[in-house]
């Protein structure tokens, strides 16, 4: 062997050379034909599929706290807005049993029940139980309502109808800049305009007022608590006569301990992935006709997952096998949380059939030792796992336009039925 | 003598004693897979054994653990012996090895506690406490890669047998696919760009690595084993390069139907098909080398176990493409059949090459014959008849499955569709696959006492003096 031919270039002889190069070659051709090209020449990959996506992910869920862990007493599980002065919109609507008084210069921001637009505003202002000031003018308001009703149902006792409970709330003005409230909400979907019917109050102070339509807060009231000692132990609960919370640490920290629905979906997805539930469960609905039946509502089909359904995912589960059905259109096909806590407490119970697991670690203990139910009391882990699905389904479309109202903007039905073609 | 003394197999060793082993454990969370998740559903239950955190540890056991480190095992053993030379640092082996093993078995065994990345075949976990076990796993494997390149540098023999032309390229794309599964996976932007790119790395992960591997002890050991020339070079190399030409377009053809480009889908199903090419180069000259005298098939349980393996290749090779059809994967598809799909190549297949590498490779590194010919029989006899109702199990069930999910689309209204699936619901779906789950519970059981036959014979030949039962040395 030569001495001049010792380097290693040398020894690997050139058919070597050439094979190391065109391996290298082949391999970053189609990497840069499958895997980067897409991402240019597809819109959908990296445009979000609705205004309402972008709202929901970027204004709603990092502004709307969930108390996860309830402690003390087993009560309901707590849903607070952060409203912010110009940035979150508002809307006070009156309905059948709720009616709003307000002070004369507020009065503009109330939609009345003849209104036909609903007003918004991004002032912050929020409505309370009318105060001794108003008490006088609040309950004049009860009693015409219900002289009204009365008029109306001559026959209520015989026909076995109740009397409604009217309620009236007073609209002020906070003087701070920012608000924990609770709000009207299903804690899944989030109220949204279409702009036909919206009115705005004042020019549009955040981008996202501009957007085609929008997401707002309907009737605010603050959040307020009251703290009691049971055995010792000081636990909080809620109380409309209690304390207001005092910043958004308080909130967030013991003994409170609110999260973020962004928190708790990023955390789910997080569970989402080290339980495996995508290892039975697939994310897509396909395009084919028994994905979309199977992941239908009674009426409607649902759309085929669409890419943009996960730009905000920082994992995406589109799975292999399908042991458990799929969760794509979960939000919408079981929106209950009721159905959710049981069936993640005993699934074999829940759905006879199946073969999943049971997630008790989803699940704490009662404190007081004696279960008022038979599962346990959700924790956190239930929580960001149920929020975290129920983001599948509900996001694609605002809830207006929505295609389980029929409403499926790529005619999904008429597809199946064969009175349409692929576009 | 002088020959055998040339190569240091302590590399060797280091590498295959705890795959042999791994090989057990992981086939042994199958088989318990397979009982307590689908035939007595949750038996045991709770946090840290229920399918979705065991299911991870099964198949990073099986594929890092046993076959992908049985595989660099081999390498060690017939990449030397290629090139003439013995290994170029057994110290830097030594001490990948130990890297290797450590964060492997740190890695893997960690995803019940909760450290699954969520990303299919890309489950290890970046840290486990406050140890990087990916960056470990990445630096271990490009010393191993550092190593073997320098052995074929220094070669003596000038000529490149095929076995070493698809060890580089192994080695070449298992790096970058590793780097594209774990980092660039997070780094593109989110949503369907990853699943993309995970897609990618999951079947290059199985046609660039486990095949060129696979197909390289093949090439490597019938030949050795049978004393019979390869049939044919040239077709050889018409394999790797259409391998390597092929594989990596193919990955998104796991999305066939799903919310990913049509184009993507077309491209990845065309290069599918194309993969006819290389499965059927390397079946017909693998066959055909072994034509030369058929009677060595029925003599020898590793040459069987070569063989049979190609025969699997070629049914997971016929499988593969079609599945990649549209109307094919329509059925197919999400079901039980891909699970089989996954088994007859990663098990049917290159196990059964890894484990024809291992008996070839054991008397020569151990320097003693075989304990015992008539348990390596008995073990191919229950590998191959267990993977009957194992791996037939599945596919039937799975077809039976993507059939029934079929009917929901008979009619031509929605009403229809909606009756279709009101009168069969998804769970009574999954309540007829169990006859099949137990079918295929009981293949596992019959494939994992015939592997423990394995362990038990190669414990024994490397532990125990010769049997007097007369064998040659392969050398």
């Amino acid at each position: 062997m030569s001495k001049k031919n010792d380097g290693f270039i040398h020894k690997l002889d050139l058919s070597a050379i050439l094979t190391v190069i065109a391996i290298i070659v082949l391999f970053s051709c189609s990497i840069g034909v499958i895997l980067l090209a897409p991402y240019f020449t597809e819109t959908a990959w990296r445009q979000p599929s609705t205004p309402y996506q972008v709202q929901m992910y970027e204004i709603s869920d990092p502004n709307f706290y969930i108390s996860s862990t309830p402690r003390g007493q087993v009560q309901e599980r707590q849903l607070v807005y952060h409203l912010k002065n110009n940035f979150t919109l508002l809307a006070f609507q009156e309905n059948e049993y709720t009616r709003i008084i307000a002070p004369d210069d507020l009065e503009k921001y109330v939609t009345y029940i003849e209104d036909t637009k609903i007003k918004l505003t991004s002032r912050l202002l929020l409505l309370r139980q009318y105060t001794e000031k108003t008490s006088k003018k609040a309950e004049e308001l009860k009693n015409k309502l219900t002289t009204e009703w009365e008029k109306a149902h001559p026959d209520a006792a015989k026909e076995g109808i109740s009397k409604p409970a009217y309620v009236v709330l007073e609209l002020y003005a906070p003087e701070t800049k920012e608000a924990f409230a609770r709000a009207t909400t299903d804690g899944i979907i989030d109220n949204w305009v279409s702009e036909a019917d919206t009115t705005f109050m004042e020019s549009p102070q955040q981008p996202y007022h501009n957007d085609l339509g929008v997401i707002y807060v309907s009737n605010p009231e603050e959040y307020r608590i009251a703290k009691y000692k049971y055995n010792q132990v000081e636990y909080w609960r809620y109380d409309p006569k209690g304390i207001p919370i005092a910043s958004l640490e308080q909130l967030k920290s013991h003994p409170l301990g609110f999260m973020s629905r962004k928190e708790l979906i990023s955390f789910g997805e997080h569970l989402y992935a080290i339980e495996g539930c995508w290892y039975c469960h697939t994310d897509q609905t396909r395009t084919l006709v028994q994905d979309v039946v199977l992941n239908g509502s009674d009426s409607f089909p649902a759309p085929p997952s669409s890419p943009n359904e996960y730009i905000y995912q920082e994992i995406t589960f589109p799975g292999t096998r399908r042991i458990g059905p799929d969760l794509s259109r979960v939000g919408v096909k079981r929106p209950s949380r009721d159905w959710h806590k049981a069936h993640f407490w005993a699934p074999k119970t829940e759905s006879p059939g199946s073969i999943m697991p049971t997630f008790r670690h989803f699940f704490d203990n009662s404190p007081s030792g004696t279960p008022s139910t038979a599962l346990g009391i959700p924790n956190y882990q239930f929580e960001a796992i149920f929020q975290y699905l129920m983001t599948k389904g509900t996001r694609i479309t605002p809830p207006t336009e929505a295609w389980w109202l029929g409403k499926d903007p790529i005619k999904t039905k008429e597809i199946i039925e064969g009175l349409r073609t692929l576009p | 003598m002088d020959k055998m003394d040339k190569y240091n197999d302590t590399p060797v060793k280091l590498m295959l004693y705890p795959a042999i082993l791994f090989m057990i454990v992981g086939m042994t969370i199958g088989t318990f897979i397979a009982f307590n998740a689908f035939v007595f559903p949750d038996y045991f239950s709770g946090e840290y054994i229920h399918f979705g955190r065991v299911r991870p540890v099964h198949v990073g056991t099986v594929t890092l653990l046993w076959l992908l480190s049985a595989n660099i095992g081999l390498f060690y053993f017939f990449v030397p012996r290629l090139c003439g030379v013995s290994l170029w640092s057994p110290l830097l082996a030594y001490i990948s090895a130990g890297i290797w093993w450590f964060t492997l078995v740190l890695g893997v065994f960690s995803y019940p506690t909760g450290t699954n990345f969520g990303w299919e075949y890309a489950e290890f976990p970046n840290w486990v406490s406050a140890i990087p076990t990916k960056p470990l796993l990445v630096i271990a494997w490009l010393m191993i890669v550092c190593n073997l390149f320098m052995t074929v540098a220094t070669r003596v023999y000038e000529k490149m047998y095929v076995s070493l032309w698809y060890a580089m390229g192994t080695l070449i794309w298992t790096t970058f696919t590793l780097l594209v599964g774990s980092y660039l996976v997070m780094m593109v932007p989110m949503g369907i760009s990853r699943v993309n790119t995970s897609w990618f790395y999951v079947h290059n992960l199985v046609g660039l690595i486990y095949t060129p591997m696979g197909l390289a002890t093949a090439y490597y050991f019938l030949p050795k084993i049978s004393n019979l020339p390869i049939y044919s070079h040239r077709l050889s190399m018409v394999g790797f390069w259409t391998i390597a030409f092929v594989y990596a377009w193919i990955g998104s053809h796991h999305m066939l139907h799903g919310p990913i480009s049509q184009w993507l889908q077309t491209v990845a199903g065309i290069f599918s098909i194309w993969l006819f090419i290389p499965v059927w180069t390397v079946c017909h000259n693998l066959f055909m080398t072994i034509a030369l005298d058929w009677k060595q098939y029925i003599q020898s349980a590793p040459i069987r176990f070569i063989i049979m393996g190609v025969a699997f290749y070629l049914l997971t090779c016929i499988q593969g493409p079609l599945m990649s059809l549209r109307n094919v994967a329509e059925i197919t598809s999400k079901t039980d059949w891909i699970i089989g799909h996954s088994h007859i190549s990663l098990y049917g297949t290159f196990t059964f090459f890894a484990m024809a590498g291992i008996y070839g490779a054991l008397p020569v590194i151990t320097k003693k014959p075989l304990w015992s010919n008539k348990l390596a029989d008995w073990h191919f006899a229950l590998n191959l008849w267990g993977s009957v109702p194992f791996i037939f199990a599945l596919w039937v069930g799975g077809f039976l499955q993507g059939m029934m999910w079929a009917t929901w689309a008979n009619g031509s209204t929605y009403a229809q569709f909606h009756n279709n699936l009101v009168n069969l619901t998804f769970v009574d779906t999954i309540a007829e696959m169990h006859p099949w789950w137990t079918l295929r519970a009981i293949g596992g059981l019959i494939i994992l006492f015939g592997n423990f036959l394995f362990v038990v014979n190669i414990y024994n030949t490397i532990m125990l003096a010769p049997s007097k039962e007369p064998r040659e040395v392969i050398s």
